[in-house]
């Protein structure tokens, strides 16, 4: 019982060791994945789909034959009463070759939240802070913190990219099943 | 009984576990607990408290703020709020005892913000409710203030308006509130009728500088107008500023006031402020203008969630501005007091 105890903690801890540092000492979500039998047209368009998809409202940082960069972000809670902390912006760059492609998200800065007036957290404004020099601000339990949820963030959209760059368009049709119909009267 | 413990602990150690392999990334959090703790020591170096300014009233004692306790939900486009206050600062120091009713008056609804609001569009946001007032730079909640004593413009200002109001984003810098609130300041239910017309316009011009420009008239509640502004210079160097003037509906009278907030992070943990007020009040026909300056010097000292307090504060006032006695009982023009405060936010 207490190996159980111990492996549920452990997955907890375990996003934060899925982040790596670049040459830059910059903090990478990075991945090669190899995709058999597919050009560097097919995965390009895979990956423009899911930049569509994924950000209707956002324009690609940068995009050209082979390679497409966008700007994302997400939100970081607090552990027990579930209060957004703060907020993380990223970027996410996806480049394609023949029967491969390597995708990575990195450029992590942190804004943190403040209760205003009204109870809602909102951005404290003018403090942005690259999670690598966080520490000149917070604590290193609060990074420990952001770098968990960074890593689980990044393993979230690394498998919705993955799922969507072996399906293309199906992804939408199958997340989409129309309810399965029962006739009750045949046994 | 141990395995069932055990059992337990296994069970929430995988919630965890599981709850943190998914970052939410859209609006539908789960309902959100939020709030704070406050408790301080004051001691006015007269023996006895002269600074009649909100909050850290008891002197010579430990004595207890509030404990704040707010929840919210969003689901879709919906969201409410719902903050309650127990304690002298979150009772009658700052929300009315019952609804002006005699059955209700020694009742207190614990009241700090009760609110539904529904995002229209991405940029155009409806809400109702008794809320937290949008005047001002200083707020009811110790978590939302940087000194823990409050100016003289924060007493003087509304506290809450209840009422409706409609904000439109028309980009990142710039917003656009307005709405129609009860006739006066701070109660639950109108006295007549929903009378007060608030509007406040928001400008960011420059990254880390936000301004609003705000407006509260009514036949009733007189009219004020508030200029509150803090601009972050450095990732170290905050600067924060509240003009406002103040005219009541009947009799004269009123405010005119300023503060100044500027703060430097000292370390990380460690950040020191200060706060410089001129408050005025006008004339009537009874009494003079009068005057009081107030210098705050504080410190936050932050240790995780928990932030210390130490303040000290220097109020220097003219003749015909309320009343400061030393030691002995004799009148005098300045006041002076110190203040340990903490403060644990969740």
């Amino acid at each position: 019982m207490i190996s159980i105890c111990l492996l549920c903690a452990g997955v907890a801890s375990a996003q934060k060791s899925l982040l790596s540092q670049d040459e830059h000492n910059k903090y990478i979500y990075y991945e090669v994945v190899d995709a058999p039998g597919t050009t560097t047209d097919s995965l390009k368009k895979n990956a423009d789909g899911f930049i569509a998809n994924t950000y209707p409202k956002e324009k690609p940082l940068k995009s050209d034959n082979f390679s497409i960069n966008i700007k994302d972000k997400f939100l970081t809670y607090s552990s027990l009463t579930k209060h957004e902390t703060g907020e993380i912006a990223c970027a996410l760059t996806i480049e394609c070759k023949d029967a491969k492609y390597r995708y990575w998200i990195t450029d992590f800065v942190y804004t943190p939240y403040e209760k205003n007036r009204y109870g809602n957290f909102v951005p404290v404004t003018g403090i942005d802070l690259p999670l690598e020099k966080a520490t000149t601000k917070i604590s290193q339990k609060d990074l420990d913190a952001l770098l968990e949820q960074t890593g689980a963030f990044c393993k979230q959209t690394g498998e919705k990219l993955k799922k969507y760059m072996k399906e293309g368009d199906k992804v939408k049709k199958t997340d989409q099943q129309p309810v399965k119909k029962i006739v009750t009267d045949k046994w | 009984m141990k395995k069932l413990i055990l059992l337990l602990i296994a069970v929430t150690g995988f919630t965890l576990a599981k709850a943190q392999d998914t970052v939410k990334t859209t609006s539908d959090a789960p309902l959100v607990i939020y709030g704070s703790v406050d408790t301080y020591y004051k001691d006015d170096f007269s023996g006895h408290a002269n600074i009649p300014t909100y909050f850290a009233s008891d002197n010579n004692s430990i004595s207890i703020g509030m404990i704040d306790l707010g929840l919210k939900k969003t689901v879709g486009k919906a969201s409410f709020v719902g903050e309650l206050g127990f304690g002298p600062r979150g009772q009658f120091q700052s929300t009315p005892n019952g609804d002006g009713s005699e059955a209700n008056a020694g009742n207190s609804f614990h009241i700090q913000n009760l609110y539904v609001s529904y995002n229209l569009t991405d940029k155009f946001n409806l809400t109702a409710g008794y809320m937290a007032t949008f005047i001002g730079y200083e707020v009811i909640s110790p978590t939302g203030n940087f000194n823990y004593s409050t100016s003289y413009l924060f007493g003087s200002g509304p506290f809450q308006n209840a009422g409706f109001k409609a904000t439109y984003a028309f980009s990142d810098k710039v917003s656009l509130m307005a709405g129609i609130f009860n006739d006066n300041w701070n109660v639950y239910t109108s006295t007549h009728d929903v009378s007060t017309f608030g509007a406040q316009l928001m400008l960011a011009p420059v990254k880390g500088w936000t301004a609003y420009l705000n407006l509260a008239t009514g036949p009733s509640s007189g009219t004020i107008f508030d200029l509150t502004t803090a601009y972050q210079i450095t990732s170290a160097f905050k600067l924060g500023l509240n003009a406002a003037t103040f005219t009541p509906a009947h009799g004269g009278g009123g405010y005119d006031g300023v503060a100044l907030y500027p703060q430097i992070a000292l370390s990380k943990a460690v950040t020191f402020g200060l706060r410089g007020e001129y408050f005025e009040s006008k004339s009537t026909d009874e009494n003079p203008k009068s005057h009081v300056t107030g210098l705050t010097a504080t410190l936050n000292v932050k240790a995780g969630p928990l932030t210390f307090i130490p303040e000290v504060r220097l109020d220097h006032k003219s003749d015909d501005f309320t009343t400061f006695t030393k030691s002995d009982g004799t009148l005098t023009n300045s006041a002076s007091q110190f203040v340990l405060a903490a403060v644990y936010a969740f």
